[in-house]
């Protein structure tokens, strides 16, 4: 990230001196304005979502979810930490149902504690699984497409759902063979 | 499509009632939960901040619009409509920004038009990418080079398996 910050912020620099010196700080400062709101759009759904999934948790069906799916997400995350991977399931499944702002508090809750374990390969799985788009309900695509007037707005599910499951199972497969191998030590062969 | 909106309200609904029954305090529950949302913030804002006022600069140089014009051949050669090169850049950084040109792409080419879908998919099947690596790996001194890699080339191979399926189906 560090590399990425350097390079495109001195490209985009270079270009505004030589070409617009008086854009460079209201682009910052128009950048800033962005991320301000975005903040205030972030903290409404996390403020709906983090008081949703109090009251799954205290009823106890967080609980039993992380249950059944603890053999599985186990395996998928080599961790142990049954607090995390509850975190990690939740995350997934609102993934999958496109509950929009839903993914976000319990990806982050479920990394930190992976990564306060020295667990980084759980928290890289969990991003990857993230970051490609994993979703079985595309819901800001399907409003997007309602509001053009698509004579059939869920024309593209499938392919969608199509693309998005190979670039997951891609993802996936490319962090577990990648993996560093420190961590297997401790892990009997599967 | 009209039933897709029953999901939110009828998932509220489901467990508010099951935590009910189970006589939990709704009131305190839901409050107790909301007061994570200022700490989680805090913790993820100075990262949000950098992303997005780099995101900006990389738009409004014009640097986004020259790369889109010096990849469209190649994307033309992979199968990919160049009128989405921009939103194939434009969406590992930004989530709304993605969303406006999506919503400019559909308006202009029309929904159901072949770049018009291509542009649904392209958006669908990928994620901010550097987004939710500054978000989850907020504070962290973790090196992100190889994770950022791996779920950039995923959504790179999606798009281009995904505008492929819209050509076929």
């Amino acid at each position: 990230m560090n590399v990425i910050f350097a390079v495109v912020f001195l490209g985009a620099a270079l270009v505004f001196l030589l070409a617009d010196p008086e854009g460079f700080l209201p682009a910052m400062l128009a950048g800033g304005e962005k991320a301000a709101s975005v903040c205030l759009a972030l903290l409404a759904s996390y403020c709906v979502w983090l008081g949703f999934f109090q009251v799954l948790e205290k009823c106890g069906l967080s609980r039993r979810l992380a249950r059944a799916l603890y053999p599985a997400a186990r395996r998928l995350f080599r961790s142990e930490d049954r607090q995390a991977l509850a975190l990690a399931c939740q995350n997934i499944a609102a993934n999958l149902l496109g509950l929009p702002g839903a993914p976000t508090p319990l990806g982050v809750a479920a990394t930190q504690k992976f990564l306060a374990a020295q667990n980084g390969y759980a928290a890289e799985m969990l991003f990857v699984l993230n970051a490609t788009g994993l979703q079985i309900l595309p819901t800001t695509v399907l409003a997007l497409r309602a509001a053009a007037g698509s004579a059939s707005p869920a024309d593209i599910l499938l392919p969608t759902f199509l693309a998005t499951l190979l670039s997951t199972l891609l993802g996936a497969a490319l962090v577990c063979f990648t993996a560093l191998p420190l961590r297997r030590k401790k892990r009997r062969p599967a | 499509m009209k039933y897709l909106s029953l999901l939110l309200p009828l998932l509220f609904i489901a467990l508010f009632a099951f935590a009910l029954v189970r006589r939990v305090r709704l009131y305190d529950c839901f409050t107790e939960g909301v007061k994570g949302a200022i700490p989680l913030l805090v913790s993820i804002f100075p990262y949000l901040v950098s992303v997005l006022i780099l995101s900006e600069l990389f738009e409004q140089s014009g640097l986004s619009a020259a790369l889109t014009r010096t990849l469209s051949p190649l994307f033309s050669a992979l199968g990919i409509p160049p009128e989405i090169g921009k939103l194939v850049l434009v969406k590992p950084f930004s989530g709304s920004g993605s969303t406006a040109l999506l919503t400019d792409l559909l308006a202009r080419f029309g929904p159901d038009s072949y770049i018009g879908r291509c542009a649904c998919v392209a958006y669908g099947s990928s994620e901010t990418v550097f987004f939710i690596s500054a978000v989850y790996f907020a504070g962290s001194k973790k090196n992100l080079a190889r994770p950022v890699l791996i779920a950039l080339f995923s959504n790179f191979i999606s798009l281009l398996f995904g505008c492929l399926l819209c050509r076929l189906l």
